[in-house]
């Protein structure tokens, strides 16, 4: 802080009261400390790593039983073409399409008495070769009234969408947006729709959501627009990805591990239970798929494509999630398709010749993703702007919009 | 370019300025040029005096992304979205309006509107506005973007192109300026040297 002569004297001596970094400052220290420390350590795992993957390769069909055999506690990759496979992207069409949707949403707030929840989905349509085009909206969609505002079963019971489920509820949104907008594309021009972050509704693994819910989310949420992505095929190439930067997926590496394992078949819980280290297969432990694919493909290389075998994928049917790495300049991005994607080859390298070339133009991240992202997102102005209309619009029309009294203490900050 | 289609909309307004956004990139009205727009009561006559190309948000930096390529237009190829992420835009000062069929070389009653359709003037229009080099008087003590006397200097010169006589004109117009700048010879002398087609 600036101390004027001017400040007076109790500026001068004033202590913020949020986050004392000096106090942090410290800890971070610590950290770094020990991360050098086990910095020989990763060297050596991911060496490891790289020597497994190649003997892997030579045996991969013992690896596919083991797989196929294995109780394991993590969740291990399923191999669909050889494990170290490295291709370098086709080149693109001369005339293609991306379509991307991202987006962002106020959540339900419980310090106010209207019970209400905001979607904002941002597209962008981009069209490249002879006719270049392009094309962005911003889709906001206010959900109010039980019927919206909760997943309902035939038989009465219901579940409030808010929290991780609103999250879920967004992925649907994004995704049925973006069917809409590729389904109203010329027909014959190749398309490929991208989405941010997974195609696996991971909010509903481990969680005991009840089936209703998992039904209205999925078979008629998210596989339903896929299933729309799919049909578009009788007319043209059309795709559906989505992009995952800097993951930390290690689906790869647990398939490592069992390679590693001594044990045929693998079964964590009988042999290992309660052990976190010491372990064979903890040789390459720790570490996340990107690091060993950062080693392996060089720039615009696509991985093997591999199976998850998320739980949740069992309900997929003919949109089970395969998923590829490709290496854009320094960084690691997951791409995750439909099985429909993942098993025709024009189409699969189609996704990376695509994915490869938005990176390129969009210095490293995909360029429709960007901007789709830069049309949905909602700053803290626009939260604070959005919750004064309410209460304008609510008290102009004499309804009452009352709000928490905490909430009313952090709008008028007082001493 | 076709005179009677507008050519921006007005974003930004007050009585002796507006900024206006063209419908198309780089599609600015030349520096110095005569460009109209509506208020609610009467018609503007504004000098365009400042234009540019940037970010149609603030905060996002346009970066460089040329290398290798043959032209900026195979830029714009590659990069569609470019279009629509840059936005051309004009300031222009009022210099009069017409009320009535009368020509005024005065600032009027009320600002342009916001969002009022800007036009460019027909080569006829500025014939007849610069019929009374009156404005001059307003210019002459104008803060503008860019230097005042090139402003100026760009209208005049602008504006001589549209009489029978341009010459004759500038001359004209060069009297007036020496009466207003009676007090300022380096001004003037450096003003007329503008001045030359």
């Amino acid at each position: 802080m600036i101390v004027s002569p001017w400040m007076p004297w109790y500026t001068k001596n004033s202590k913020t009261m949020t986050l004392d970094i000096s106090q942090v400052y410290g800890q971070v220290e610590a950290m770094a400390g020990d991360l050098k420390a086990s910095q020989a350590d990763y060297g050596r795992r991911l060496d490891v790593a790289l020597d497994t993957l190649k003997t892997a390769g030579s045996a991969q069909d013992e690896l596919r039983k083991k797989i196929d055999a294995a109780r394991t506690t993590w969740l291990v990759a399923g191999l669909k073409e050889a494990m170290g496979l490295k291709k370098p992207a086709d080149k693109c069409p001369d005339d293609y399409a991306v379509a991307a949707s991202d987006g962002s949403h106020i959540d339900v707030d419980r310090h106010h008495s209207v019970r209400l929840f905001l979607l904002n989905i941002g597209l962008v349509y981009l069209q490249y070769g002879s006719r270049p085009d392009a094309e962005f909206s911003t889709l906001p969609s206010l959900y109010f009234g039980d019927e919206r505002l909760y997943i309902r079963s035939d038989d009465g019971r219901q579940s409030p969408v808010e929290g991780s489920l609103l999250g879920m509820k967004r992925n649907v949104e994004e995704c049925r947006c973006l069917a809409d907008r590729v389904c109203a594309m010329p027909a014959g021009l190749p398309v490929v729709g991208l989405i941010d972050g997974s195609l696996i509704m991971w909010g509903l693994v481990g969680q005991r959501y009840e089936d209703f819910v998992i039904r209205h989310l999925l078979d008629e949420g998210m596989l339903k627009q896929l299933d729309r992505f799919h049909a578009l095929n009788r007319e043209r190439k059309a795709a559906v990805a989505s992009y995952i930067s800097f993951p930390r997926s290690a689906d790869v590496v647990n398939a490592l591990r069992l390679q590693l394992c001594p044990y045929n078949p693998v079964d964590c819980d009988k042999y290992c239970a309660g052990k976190f280290e010491g372990r064979a297969c903890d040789v390459v432990g720790g570490l996340p798929d990107r690091d060993i694919f950062s080693r392996l493909l060089s720039d615009g290389e696509r991985s093997a494509v591999f199976y998850s075998h998320s739980s949740i994928i069992e309900r997929y049917g003919p949109h089970k999630v395969c998923f590829f790495y490709v290496r854009l300049d320094d960084e690691i991005a997951r791409i995750e398709v439909p099985l429909w994607v993942a098993d025709s080859s024009e189409l699969l390298e189609m996704v990376h010749a695509l994915v490869v070339e938005q990176c390129r133009k969009g210095f490293g991240y995909p360029v429709a993703l960007s901007e789709a992202h830069e049309q949905a997102v909602v700053t803290g102005a626009d939260r604070t702007q959005f919750w004064d209309v309410v209460e304008r619009v609510m008290l102009e029309g004499n309804i009452g919009a009352d709000i928490s009294l905490k909430q009313r203490s952090k709008k008028i900050r007082w001493i | 370019m076709d005179l009677d289609k507008q050519i921006a909309e007005v974003i930004e307004t007050s009585n002796s300025e507006f900024l206006a956004q063209c419908y198309e990139l780089d599609a600015v009205p030349a520096f110095g040029s005569l460009v109209k727009t509506r208020s609610r009561d009467c018609q503007i006559y504004a000098l365009v005096c400042a234009s540019g190309t940037h970010s149609i948000e603030q905060g996002r930096r346009i970066v460089a992304r040329g290398q290798g390529a043959a032209s900026p237009a195979e830029v714009f190829k590659a990069h569609p979205q470019l279009a629509k992420l840059l936005c051309s835009d004009f300031r222009a000062l009022v210099v009069g309006h017409d009320r009535g069929g009368v020509i005024r070389e005065y600032l009027p009653p009320s600002p342009a509107g916001i969002y009022a359709f800007v036009y460019a003037c027909k080569p006829e229009e500025v014939r007849l506005f610069t019929g009374s080099l009156d404005f001059l008087d307003l210019l002459i003590d104008s803060r503008l973007p860019a230097a005042t006397d090139e402003v100026i200097a760009a209208f005049l010169r602008f504006a001589s192109l549209t009489h029978e006589a341009p010459q004759e004109f500038l001359v004209k117009a060069g009297k007036g300026l020496a009466w207003l700048l009676s007090n300022d010879i380096r001004r003037l002398d450096s003003l007329l040297k503008r001045l030359r087609i």
